[in-house]
């Protein structure tokens, strides 16, 4: 692929400016994740049609209960009572988003492929949940938010989507891609007593 | 030498002697001293003169009330103002100075304020400074450099402060007996627990005394619980941590001082940390404060609280004198004798009771000590400290005096008036207070927040039964939390039995009150018995106005000491009761806390987010200034080989006027709109026929609010028979789609729609210009782009230069011009190829200031600039595009008397007279120079600027009636009283048929 | 800071709800015809009570959804918080 064509998430200028890696022991690791495929759906749930359209597409059903992503070959995170957000890792913007219009283009829903529209970051790392707190009014007690679990919520002056993904407290931190490099500059001071390394 | 250094005792370490200086001078004292305890170690009496009268003052407490040792610790841009140095931790090397006096301490000049006191009674500066109203300016600053605590640091901050969010089932505010007691209870039962301490080490009370509990020093019980709370998980464990302020639903806001007690910075570079704690219960344990009594020249150095005097013996190993008087009304101070007589210090006790105390004064009897039972103190002598005391027989029943003449040698003056509950947090959540007639104190009554209120805090004076209110506490909090509780087995103390306290607010003087010497009740503002009973005099019925007439409780220390004798003696002036009278509001800040706790990480790049373009970096290689439109950081303009604003936009225009330019858009809101009712909704919320829209045409389309005022403006698109994309303008994107999806979850749900916002996901380049189709042809475009495939306002997919895209036909330029929304992960090589694409055209990039200018000789308006709220469509000729057919949101209002009033103000163009001034944007219009002042104003400019295109300066104007104005001349009104004539024209200034867009 | 319980996310700092007036002000079927003293109680008129309150909030950084909180507006305490669609019910907690 050459590098015309290839996505952007916008924050490779941030990458290249990072100084120095500090990876200290409890350290925290941050990752930039490319090629990501966002798409937001809305619907009704209670439609069966709706949901077997989306399975079929997705082979896996959507979250009904609030403030829970499903983890499988996707990440299917609730946002409202009528809206999700798929997450996929394999790169197939716009390709997802067609087939998904595809199957419910007769029943009233909304798909929209927003992947340039948001950036995905994933940390971990012993300290993860005090860095976020700093900013962040969630309470991330690991009793209560466990895998499975997400918020929407502020961290510091930005808009976030925060789900924890993996037993070892690994969370994805989805923000929109203009608020992103604000993020990313207040996560790199936020932590940087840990120590960050963004990758 | 540390002169009044005791041989032994104390939680100091006598290995680590420590150096430091006040006000210049080298002293030394010992790790775990505080400034003050150092301080009268070596034997300083005098550290500062008063707010108003700058009479000297000495150290009178020994903890968060200290009124008079307010200190400036440390130089430079690190330094702190407003320190008690009660609370001032002693580090190697600590530098303070006092707050007050001038030239120094010994000599203040304005120290001839006290010889006329007698002018600078309550509400002295409010009638004197008054008038004549224009000296006010000289007032000011003499006032200011002779008032106030000290000097903010001007530098930048260099330290770091941080903030954490944090969820408990139970906060313990306070670490004395029955705090410790509530979070062992709680931390047991499995709660999540902070317990939160603002002083260096847990234990409160139990560290100026000499208690023991379950037979052993109360110092190894309190280790031994932090111990078991810091083992425990579920624990919390916060010193130098203050609980300063209790908000609404329980959320608790604590300042931790992490590395101030250094005097370094800290190895993480945290110098405070602001705890934002979410509580489900809160434990309120911070003990209570002991009164001062009001007596002639009380506030002599040499004159403290008894419970002061006893901490800085029994804690820091240090005696304040050597010759001691305690004066009391109560029989807590008779501890402070028996540890004074422990020490070796002469004492006498002068209690104010003719029973005297219970059984502390038998064993005070036992040691030897002397006690004057009804007795009180009159007068003091001594000005720069305490050569001794005059007292007097005094009779409570009959609250009668008698021969005043003996005087007693001291250099020491303990005094108690009785305990206050430290109720401002309870207070601060709501809570109110109940005045105690037999303990004579405001002691916490009905909670409006969940919390219960503990040990002495609650009212309890003995270890016994605050340990018993804090095992209660950690039961009571525990259960509501859901938890189940161990039972705790009460730790064994001795107890004795108090008499009961003598209330004695204000001490009989030889001569009445007004006469008399002054008698303080809150040191801090030097207001005295003489100004409460002047307030009153002068017709203050209300305790929060007395305070504001006197200054009664104002401060750093926010009256703990003072308020509530000051209250009690107001009682006695206006003849009502104590509970009649009340308290002022607590309010919080507990303590005076720093600027840079509450910023924490917010400064600097930081301090409000930067919002970028995919485009960004690109812009800021090309060297352009940004503007900030909301929090994006938008281009301004694109300067080439050193020219300014100016000069780039006029290139800028012509460039794009004559050939083509190019902007970056991509911060204009995008929302998809999609569903069956579709087309229903947007007719109610646009004001034009949004259903007559072909599918592929675009449409400009304005939304009112219910007021019938401009609320936002933008291009929409038809995509499809039930879609629609919309744009909005920069600032109101996210307020645009929260209004739709109010309107549709609130008033029409039936409405099958759905809203998502793309304006992230999607970048927006702007190709204006003749020479714009050109530019795009050259890219390689898949679509026809004349004039008969791709007509004016209508929009087509397509694939340009390899990627999809949606083209727009659409102009805020006036010229032939292509808006390009494509995937904003490809934006950035879109902007590179379309720049590639250009060359042989000369393509120019433009930023913000080009486009206002473009859009200016249009007579496009901007939301928020052009408009304000409370500009009607109307006002600004729009209306052609106020559909009569439909209901639309504002419409009805459109008709309301104040929007067809005929002297509205509405949009106009203006034209310089002379052809060359600028009239500055915000210029007020009038339209005679020659009335009198104050001038009517008939109007004001919107937008201003020089166009290149035109050769001449073109505005825009809102001015009253203006659309029957034309071609008057009125006058904007600069600067300097410089008088500008005007014309008003129609504000479109260029190619007024919209030839040029439309090829 | 309030603590507000969204019906959808449960408790959530007030940091990340919208404020959206008295609730139950619905907007005329008809404006037309209404006098502009009517359409003006319509548009400006609160009820500002002092006690129980019922008030509109939006979850802004949540699931975005309105929904009813009755809060006292002496106490601030909040008695409950209901979806739109439960407001004539009193099954709201």
């Amino acid at each position: 692929m050459s590098d015309s064509s290839r996505r952007l998430h916008g924050l490779e200028f941030f990458l290249r400016s990072q100084q120095r890696p500090d990876t200290k022991a409890s350290g925290i690791h941050a990752r930039i994740l490319d090629d990501v495929t966002h798409v937001n759906l809305r619907g009704n749930s209670n439609d069966a049609e709706f949901n077997r359209g989306v399975e079929k597409v997705l082979g896996q059903a959507l979250p009904v209960e609030p403030n829970t992503v499903s983890i499988r070959e996707s990440h299917i995170y609730w946002l409202g009572p009528d809206e999700w957000l798929v997450v996929s890792k394999a790169a197939d913007s716009p390709g997802l988003a067609t087939r998904l219009e595809n199957t419910l283009r007769n029943i009233h829903s909304s798909v929209n492929d927003i992947s340039g529209g948001q950036v995905t970051f994933t940390l971990s790392g012993e300290n993860v949940e005090r860095v976020l707190n700093k900013a962040c009014t969630i309470d991330f007690d690991a009793g209560t938010f466990k895998p499975g679990h997400c918020a929407q919520s502020g961290l510091a002056k930005a808009s976030v989507l925060i789900g924890c993904i993996e037993q070892s407290r690994t969370f994805e931190l989805i923000v929109r891609r203009s608020f992103a490099d604000y993020v990313a500059r207040w996560l790199r001071h936020a932590a940087r007593h840990h120590g960050i390394e963004f990758r | 030498m540390q002169l009044d250094r005791l041989k032994t005792g104390g939680r100091i370490d006598r290995t680590r002697p420590l150096n430091f200086r006040f006000n210049g001078k080298t002293y030394s004292g010992f790790a775990g001293d505080t400034l003050a305890s150092a301080l009268l170690a070596n034997d300083v009496a005098l550290v500062s003169r008063s707010f108003k009268l700058h009479r000297p003052r000495g150290i009178v407490g020994a903890g968060a009330e200290e009124p008079n040792a307010i200190v400036q610790v440390g130089t430079g841009a690190s330094t702190l103002p407003n320190m008690r140095a009660t609370q001032v931790e002693l580090y190697d090397g600590l530098e303070a100075r006092s707050t007050k006096g001038w030239p120094n301490l010994r000599f203040d000049l304005a120290a001839l304020n006290d010889r006329f006191s007698k002018v600078f009674g309550a509400g002295f500066y409010y009638k004197t400074f008054m008038r004549p109203k224009a000296f006010w300016k000289y007032y000011e600053r003499f006032i200011r450099a002779s008032a106030g605590f000290g000097i903010a640091p001007t530098e930048p901050d260099p330290d770091s402060y941080e903030h954490r969010n944090a969820h408990c089932d139970v906060l313990v505010a306070g670490g004395g007996p029955a705090g410790l007691m509530a979070a062992l209870v709680a931390a047991r039962s499995g709660a999540r627990v902070i317990i939160a301490d603002e002083q260096n080490e847990f234990g409160g009370s139990l560290l100026s005394g000499s208690e023991s509990i379950d037979g052993k020093p109360a110092a190894e019980w309190v280790n031994a619980v932090i111990a078991e709370l810091r083992d425990r998980g579920n624990v919390t464990v916060l010193t130098r941590s203050t609980v300063f302020g209790y908000y609404d639903h329980n959320f608790i806001a604590v300042a931790e001082h992490c590395s101030d007690h250094k005097g370094e910075r800290a190895a993480d570079g945290v110098r405070e940390r602001l705890w934002r704690v979410r509580a489900d219960q809160v434990v309120l344990a911070q003990g209570a404060f002991e009164r001062p009594l009001v007596f002639c020249n009380n506030d002599r150095p040499g004159v403290m609280t008894a419970s002061a005097v006893s901490t800085y013996i029994n804690r820091y190993g240090v005696c304040p004198g050597k010759r001691a008087v305690v004066f009391t009304n109560n029989d807590s101070a008779y501890r402070t004798a028996l540890d004074l007589n422990n020490a070796g210090i002469p004492v006498v006790v002068v209690d104010c009771r003719k029973s005297g105390a219970g059984s502390l004064g038998a064993t005070a009897d036992a040691a030897g000590i002397t006690v004057l039972r009804g007795h009180i103190v009159s007068d003091v002598i001594g000005r720069h400290r305490v050569s001794g005391i005059r007292i007097a027989r005094w009779d409570g029943d009959t609250q009668s005096t008698f021969d005043s003449t003996i005087r007693i040698d001291c250099d020491l003056l303990a005094m108690s008036g009785g305990w206050s509950p430290a109720v401002h947090l309870h207070s601060q959540s709501g809570g109110t207070n109940a005045w105690d007639e037999t303990r004579h104190c405001f002691v916490p009554a009905e909670s409006a927040q969940a919390n219960v209120s503990a040990g002495a805090c609650n009212g309890h004076w003995s270890l016994k039964a605050c340990l018993q209110d804090g095992i209660d506490a950690g039961a009571e909090v525990a259960a509501r939390c859901g938890l189940r509780t161990m039972p705790v087995e009460l730790p064994v103390t001795t107890e004795g039995t108090d008499n009961p306290m003598q209330a004695l607010w204000r001490v009989p003087a030889s001569k009445d009150p007004d006469r008399c010497p002054k008698q303080f009740i809150d040191y801090q503002n030097d207001t005295s018995v003489a100004d409460v009973r002047l307030a009153a005099r002068e017709g203050y019925r209300n305790v929060e106005h007395v305070k504001r007439y006197t200054a009664l409780g104002f401060g750093t220390d926010q009256g703990k000491l003072g308020n509530i004798n000051g209250m009690a003696i107001l009682a006695e002036c206006l003849g009502k009761t104590i509970p009649e009278v009340g308290t002022t509001t607590f309010r919080p800040v507990y303590t005076p806390v720093t600027f840079g706790l509450g910023a924490g990480e917010n400064v600097g790049e930081l301090f409000d987010p930067i919002r970028k373009t995919a485009i960004h970096e690109r812009h800021q290689a090309a060297g352009s200034p940004f503007e900030v439109v909301g929090q994006w950081h938008r281009p301004w303009y694109f300067p080439q080989g050193g020219e300014d604003l100016h000069a780039a936009v006029a290139r800028e225009c012509l460039a794009t006027r004559n050939s083509v330019g190019m902007m970056d858009a991509s911060t204009l809101g995008k929302i998809d709109a999609r569903g069956p009712d579709v087309v229903e909704f947007l007719e109610r919320i646009y004001t034009h026929d949004v259903g007559r829209m072909k599918v592929g045409r675009c449409a400009y389309g304005i939304m009112l609010r219910e007021d019938g005022m401009l609320m936002d403006d933008g291009v929409m698109a038809r995509l499809g028979e039930h879609q629609y994309y919309l744009t909005t303008t920069t600032g109101g994107a996210a307020n645009v789609l929260n209004w739709l999806e109010t309107w549709l979850q609130t008033e029409w749900p039936e409405l099958k729609v759905y809203l998502t916002s793309l304006t992230d996901s999607f970048s927006t380049i702007a190709v204006a210009g003749p020479k714009s189709r050109d530019v795009l042809q050259n890219a390689g475009c898949s679509i026809d782009l004349g004039k008969e495939n791709f007509s004016f306002m209508s929009v087509q997919q397509a694939v340009l230069a390899g990627f999809p895209v949606q083209l727009f036909r659409v102009s805020f330029s006036g010229e032939l011009a292509f808006e390009i929304n494509i995937d904003s992960a490809y934006a950035s090589q879109m902007w590179q190829i379309l720049m590639e694409s250009g060359k042989e055209f000369d393509i120019t990039p433009y930023g913000t200031e080009t486009m206002h200018v473009l859009r200016a000789e249009k007579g496009f308006v901007i939301v928020g600039q052009d408009t304000d709220g409370s500009v009607t469509p109307v006002d600004l000729g729009m209306n052609w595009l106020l559909s009569k057919n439909k209901d639309f949101l504002g419409k009805r209002s459109l008709s309301r008397q104040d929007c067809v009033r005929d002297d509205r103000k509405q949009l106009v163009g203006l034209l310089s007279v002379d052809g060359s001034t600028v009239v500055p944007e915000g210029t007020q219009l009038i339209e005679d120079p020659g009335a009198p002042k104050p001038v009517p104003m008939c109007g004001h400019v919107t937008s201003s600027y020089f166009s290149a295109t035109l050769g001449h300066p073109i505005a825009m104007a809102l001015v009253s009636a203006g659309h029957r104005r034309k071609d008057e001349t009125i006058y904007a009104y600069l600067a300097d009283n410089l008088v500008v004539p005007v014309t008003i024209v129609s504000p479109v200034f260029y190619d007024a048929k919209g030839a040029r867009q439309n090829v | 800071m309030f603590l507000i319980q969204c019906p959808w996310c449960g408790n959530r700092a007030e940091t990340e709800y919208r404020y959206g007036g008295e609730a139950g002000i619905s907007r005329p079927k008809d404006p037309d015809a209404l006098s502009d003293a009517e359409w003006s109680d319509y548009l400006f008129y609160r009820s500002n009570p002092r006690g129980a309150h019922k008030e509109l909030w939006n979850h802004a950084q949540g699931c975005r959804r309105w929904f009813e909180v009755e809060r006292d507006t002496v106490s601030y305490k909040i008695a409950r918080s209901y979806k739109l669609a439960d407001r004539n019910s009193e099954s709201g907690s």
